[in-house]
């Protein structure tokens, strides 16, 4: 912070990007995978 | 219902031209596509046509197909993709916030759908303990579930933002403070369901639980008004400029169609669980056919 403006910060716009990335990832595969599971198991 | 999916798509690609198209067509490539309608009124189109989307994707979707929210995923990826480019190399750094400021591109979108998911929950349960139809105690399980993801991926937003412009990670403000206790509430609903086993009981108290946690949503939405509160407020089209329009825009039209696809792809699972729990087991069958 200078002079009440933020300067720097890429790192923090980065992890907030790759954290948003990794949640929406992570459940949308676990999403697919789980619902494979479920038609699997009522076949 | 079979061409409430393709009315819905009609209907977003109507809210993406007046939301998006006519924004970038100004800005990229100075052309007027507005067709003489003014901005205000485009904004307004494109938030109830996207909203009438997301009712006719929900709304019409039967539970027995995986490929409408798979198309739906993909086409959000997209979105997310151009926003995300726009947000981190074309768009340019905030006077005050600079270069973090972009982090708001994904964080007010995931705040905005995590309270759509809940709201979505919330009509869910209301449509559920009328019609006793078990479709809607799936979209509410999905919606829940979503919710619940999109509000923790909401306060680890807030905290990477809170750090380098308030200097903590962590306050215990009023909205965020609001936003904790409804993460909290809809994880315990979530666990709620676990612990039932009667599909009737645990369809019935989630709704009634899921009916009393809605109430702080409106709280949540509110409390950067109501209170004296270190968050800021909530901005509008005429408050933010236009250059942050663009990746803002893209990403909201993408994640809505995340959230979409989430809920359809988990109620589907919920669908799926409640057939198999309701089906007969194997013995009683075989059972059954000795007395035939």
């Amino acid at each position: 912070m200078s002079g009440g403006v933020v300067t720097g910060g890429w790192s923090f716009v980065v992890a907030a990007y790759a954290v948003t990335a990794a949640v929406f990832l992570i459940y949308g595969v676990t999403l697919i995978a789980r619902l494979r599971d479920e038609e699997r198991r009522s076949q | 219902m079979k061409r409430a999916f393709p009315l819905g798509v009609a209907l977003f690609a109507v809210a993406v031209y007046c939301g998006l198209i006519v924004t970038a067509g100004e800005q990229y490539l100075h052309a007027d596509l507005s067709l003489g309608i003014p901005t205000g009124i485009r904004t307004l189109t494109a938030f109830l046509a996207g909203l009438a989307a997301v009712i006719l994707f929900l709304g019409g979707d039967d539970l027995t197909d995986s490929s409408k929210p798979k198309i739906l995923l993909g086409i959000g990826v997209a979105f997310i993709l151009i926003g995300s480019y726009f947000g981190l190399f074309v768009a340019p750094p905030e006077q005050y916030m600079g270069e973090t400021q972009r982090i708001m591109y994904v964080h007010v979108p995931t705040a905005w759908f995590a309270l759509l998911a809940m709201t979505i929950a919330f009509v869910s349960a209301i449509v559920f303990l009328f019609r006793t139809d078990f479709k809607w105690d799936a979209r509410m399980e999905g919606s829940i579930e979503t919710g619940v993801v999109f509000a923790f991926l909401l306060c680890c937003q807030g905290a990477i933002w809170a750090k380098p412009t308030w200097g903590v990670w962590w306050d215990w403000d009023p909205r965020l403070t609001t936003t904790a206790v409804l993460l909290f509430a809809f994880v315990g609903i979530l666990a709620l369901r676990k612990f039932v086993d009667d599909p009737v009981k645990r369809g019935i108290w989630s709704a009634v639980a899921t009916i009393i946690a809605f109430v702080d949503v409106p709280i949540v939405y509110f409390s950067v008004k109501w209170w004296n509160s270190l968050h800021q407020q909530q901005s509008s089209p005429d408050t933010v400029s236009k250059p942050f329009w663009i990746p803002l825009r893209a990403n909201a039209f993408g994640i809505l169609l995340l959230m979409t696809a989430f809920i359809m792809l988990r109620a589907r699972i919920s669908a799926l669980r409640l057939k198999h729990e309701l089906a007969p087991p194997p013995l009683a069958e075989a059972q059954l056919g000795e007395v035939v």
